[in-house]
């Protein structure tokens, strides 16, 4: 068994921002990532991150424009956190080596982004999260970390109300490792492999949010799951905002720049719920190229796109077959973000001592029920730091908690069990199955009868899966049976989905029923909160919004 | 239209040695190499195993080599490859040990990316103040001046802090073919980029010594491979020269390279002609002389022995024109 006084699973941003406050200090603290930590998903993020710089803006308005995004659903007193904190983690990460754009003064350029009010994207082109990932790993090298990579998290280990450590499974040579620590912190991002056509990672399963379920740690809000308006049309891979941020149009099939229609002051700028609900009405309603509506940069220039956005233009005529400089790409809403999460408080901690979240992972929640664009690299830093420090205070006090082996071994037992099944299911089409439901039936627009197909389809995925058998029986480097651990959990994620959806008979940012079009303050704002009862079915629970400077308002664009 | 896919196979437990499998799938318009081992896995062969995460040519995770040649499967389009080469034949990279079927042992990468210390060395002045405290209303926070100007060799499409670390420059990197210890191209270019980082303040030049140390940037054989094979357009060859004029313009010339390159330019300088024994001893000393009898010998049996004195060309005065003005263009 390996011991240490902080187990940081996963490696993207979150997790490394974490790993180098601690490491900073000293603290024994070694990360756990089912991948090497540059693969991390975090290293896909696109566009920008924001922070007011500007002497004409202000973390105020940073402040209110996020509050208003997430329909008033967020944690005021979290965002005030978000915003305040921006311009010096921003300036933090310059300091660590991250290279931003600049401005002609010097300063670090801004591009406008959705719902914002004022321009205060910083971006490096258009390949923000790389350049920030592969900053950040950097400072972990520097700070002499460890890294346990390609081991994959099976359960949180607790004692009496305590986290004490985690099962970990080692990809590369099959065997168990129990790892005992004072302090976990899980940022092990979202869960958008939960739908067909996604902007995200094939490792994105939400394992994080899975294992922490089972240790009973409630999950909030997840019923709210952001589909980002330009993802290309057959492979949904993202098309970053920073496209429409710095200019770009989006037609429809008579060449029209529909948005006008649907938020006529931000048009293509406005928040992400808003653009792909006008997206998917246009196709529904027989305006869409093929089932896809137009991103047109051509009028920004080929040097502008060259300069701004050169991974856009590659990856439109690598996966696209289209050259953005001469043809407008063809794109269409897909899943891309999850605002709900792990619930924390500001600082990380959940409702299990030792026990933290940050990152997409975690719902602190500053994103409430839509999450504006540059807000999540944003979240990462402020709130990975935040843990950090955090964990750092907790540990002067935190005694060691006592890890039960037997926890290993249940995981173990687990996995030799599947390995022995001769079932005949087999846990990729499954997988195909029951993202092609989510995406037809929990998507966009949401409705009641729709939603119970949903849940009949889980229902029935759930008792075939008793019957998954794998192919792979060895020990090194078995990703079969890693993916069907993996599926296991993206099937506890979209349950829990779609029962929240169905529970909240309302219309909130990115949840919109449409038996439910409006708003309802009076009922429905208020988080969801998700836990197992002893018998594996889930349960649902409320709690309080903070709101502390805006009274909720109608919100229009 | 069927295809197939013909896989490297080898898992340690069971196979004395490597063999191929053969797979045959169905393709579709757009269909990506990626597309299709997943497409095998899941279906067919749930053993086949493979490293994939992004599938957005980002991440890094999915570079193997492809009919021959190293590249990232998820951005490998089937329909091509099947035209020229009547099938998809994968394997492992190489340069780095198997651990099963197309997923080698990664660690010797990264422990070079390691040894060339990735991060920003020392701090600049203006830039070390602690801005973190919550911020009062209307309360801004002012930030250090960097022109554009200074980050000119670092932002841009083709430049080497987009690199993703996927190791198809090393897989196909002759340098490391021919000395396992060799650094390589990536860790190199990032080497280069910290280098060039306006940030930085090595102010020893630690970064550019060791980077100068055996096994280090000389040791490149300057095949162009890494340019040619990165999917992301970025060239390290270029960073390694542009390291290699570094040094030398700082006067780190201790190893064998270096000296190689400034007794060349010294050579021709002073006569227009390579003193090739001379060359040979400002580089090796003595023992390098000794090391390169044998070939010596060899040449002298071909008739193919250096003059032991060079007379100046004729064009001499161009030459020495020709040097002052790339002095002037230095200051």
């Amino acid at each position: 068994m390996l011991k240490h006084d902080v187990v940081i699973v996963g490696a993207g941003l979150a997790g490394l921002r974490a790993a180098v406050e601690l490491r900073k200090k000293g603290i024994d603290a070694v990360i756990v990532s089912k991948v090497y930590p540059t693969r991390s998903h975090s290293g896909a993020a696109q566009g920008g991150v924001n922070a007011a710089f500007d002497e004409n803006d202000s973390w105020e308005s940073h402040f209110f424009d996020t509050v208003k995004g997430s329909d008033y659903l967020g944690d005021q007193d979290a965002i005030e956190i978000l915003t305040s904190e921006a311009p010096a983690n921003i300036l933090d990460l310059q300091r660590m080596g991250v290279v931003f754009n600049r401005n002609e003064l010097g300063g670090i350029a801004q591009r406008p982004f959705g719902g914002q009010s004022f321009p205060r994207s910083c971006y490096y082109a258009d390949a923000v999260g790389h350049m920030m990932l592969h900053g950040l790993f950097d400072n972990v090298l520097k700070y002499k970390t460890k890294i346990l990579y390609e081991y994959f998290v099976t359960s949180l280990v607790t004692d009496n109300g305590k986290v004490s450590g985690v099962v970990a499974y080692d990809i590369k040579t099959g065997k168990f490792e129990g790892i005992a620590a004072k302090a976990v912190l899980f940022a092990t991002g979202g869960y958008g492999q939960v739908y067909s056509s996604n902007t995200n990672a094939l490792i994105n399963t939400g394992d994080g949010m899975a294992v922490s379920i089972k240790a009973g740690v409630p999950l909030m809000d997840m019923e709210f799951v952001q589909f980002h308006p330009t993802t290309l049309k057959s492979t949904g891979i993202l098309v970053t905002e920073g496209a429409r941020g710095e200019g770009a149009y989006l037609l429809n099939s008579l060449g029209v720049r529909f948005m006008s229609k649907y938020a006529p002051k931000a048009m293509e700028l406005a928040p992400r719920d808003v653009v792909a609900r006008a997206e998917q009405t246009e196709i529904n309603e027989g305006r869409g190229v093929d089932g896809a509506i137009l991103l047109d940069v051509r009028h920004l220039g080929k040097e502008r796109i060259m300069e701004r956005l050169p991974q856009i233009m590659q990856l439109s005529i690598d996966f696209e077959g289209v050259n953005p400089i001469y043809e407008p790409i063809p794109i269409r809403p897909g899943a891309h973000y999850s605002m709900g999460g792990i619930k924390t408080d500001y600082n990380g901690r959940t409702v299990l001592e030792g026990y933290y979240s940050a990152g997409e992972s975690a719902c602190v929640s500053v994103h409430g029920a839509n999450r504006l664009g540059g807000n999540s690299l944003l979240d990462t830093v402020v709130f990975g730091r935040r843990a950090g420090i955090d964990i750092a205070e907790y540990l002067k006090n935190a005694t060691e908690s006592k890890f039960d082996e037997l926890a290993v071994r249940k995981d173990e037992e687990a996995f030799e069990k599947l390995k022995k099944s001769s079932g005949k299911e087999r846990h990729g089409l499954l997988k195909s199955e029951l993202q092609e439901e989510m995406r037809a039936d929990v998507g966009v627009f949401r409705e009641e009868s729709a939603m119970q197909r949903a849940l009949d389809k889980i229902t029935e995925l759930k008792e075939r899966a008793k019957n998954i058998g794998v192919d792979d029986k060895s020990k090194t480097f078995n990703t079969d049976i890693v993916e069907a651990f993996e599926f296991d959990n993206i099937l506890l994620i979209a349950e829990i989905i779609a029962r929240g959806a169905i529970l909240r008979k309302e219309s909130r940012g990115a949840h919109y029923r449409t038996d439910f079009p409006e708003r309802n303050d009076e009922n429905w704002l208020k988080h969801t909160l998700a836990t197992l009862d002893g018998k594996g079915n889930i349960k649902f629970d409320f709690s309080e919004v903070a709101i502390t400077k805006f009274k909720p308002q109608p919100r229009t664009y | 239209m069927e295809f197939k896919v013909r896989a490297y196979r080898f898992n340690p437990e069971t196979d004395e040695k490597p063999y191929y499998k053969e797979y045959a799938i169905e393709d579709y318009p757009g269909m990506t190499v990626l597309n299709a081992l997943i497409k095998v896995k899941s279906e067919l062969d749930g053993t086949l195993s493979f490293r994939r995460s992004c599938r957005s040519a980002i991440c890094g995770s999915c570079a193997m080599k492809i009919n021959g040649i190293s590249k990232l499967a998820c951005k490998t389009q089937v329909g091509p490859e099947i035209e020229k080469f009547g099938m998809i034949n994968v394997e492992p990279l190489a340069n780095m040990p198997v651990i099963r079927d197309l997923i080698v042992d990664q660690e010797s990468f990264f422990d070079k990316i390691k040894e060339i210390k990735p991060y920003l060395l020392g701090q600049r002045e203006d830039d070390a103040h602690n801005s973190f405290h919550p911020l009062k209303d209307g309360e801004k926070i002012s930030q250090p001046v960097y022109y554009k100007s200074e980050f000119q060799n670092l932002t841009g499409n083709n430049d080497t802090p987009n690199c993703i670390l996927c190791e198809c420059c090393y897989s196909e990197c002759g340098g490391v073919v021919g000395n396992p210890k060799y650094l390589g191209p990536a860790a190199l270019a990032k080497l280069y980029r910290y280098s060039e980082d306006p940030r930085d303040n090595d102010k020893n030049g630690s970064r550019l010594v060791n980077g100068s140390k055996p096994d280090g940037m000389w040791d490149c054989v300057h095949c162009q491979s890494c340019e040619e094979f990165c999917p992301k357009g970025i060239s390290p060859v270029k960073s390694i020269v542009k390291l290699h004029e570094r040094t030398i313009k700082n006067s780190i010339t201790f190893s064998a390279g270096s000296k190689h390159v400034v007794s060349i330019a010294k050579s021709i300088g002073e006569t227009g002609r390579l003193d090739e024994i001379k060359v040979a001893f400002d580089s090796g000393g003595i023992s390098g002389l000794i090391n390169d009898l044998p070939m010596a010998f060899g040449a002298g049996l071909k008739g193919k022995i250096p003059p032991l004195r060079l007379k100046l060309i004729k064009d001499m005065e161009d030459i020495r024109l020709a040097y002052k003005e790339l002095d002037l263009e230095e200051k």
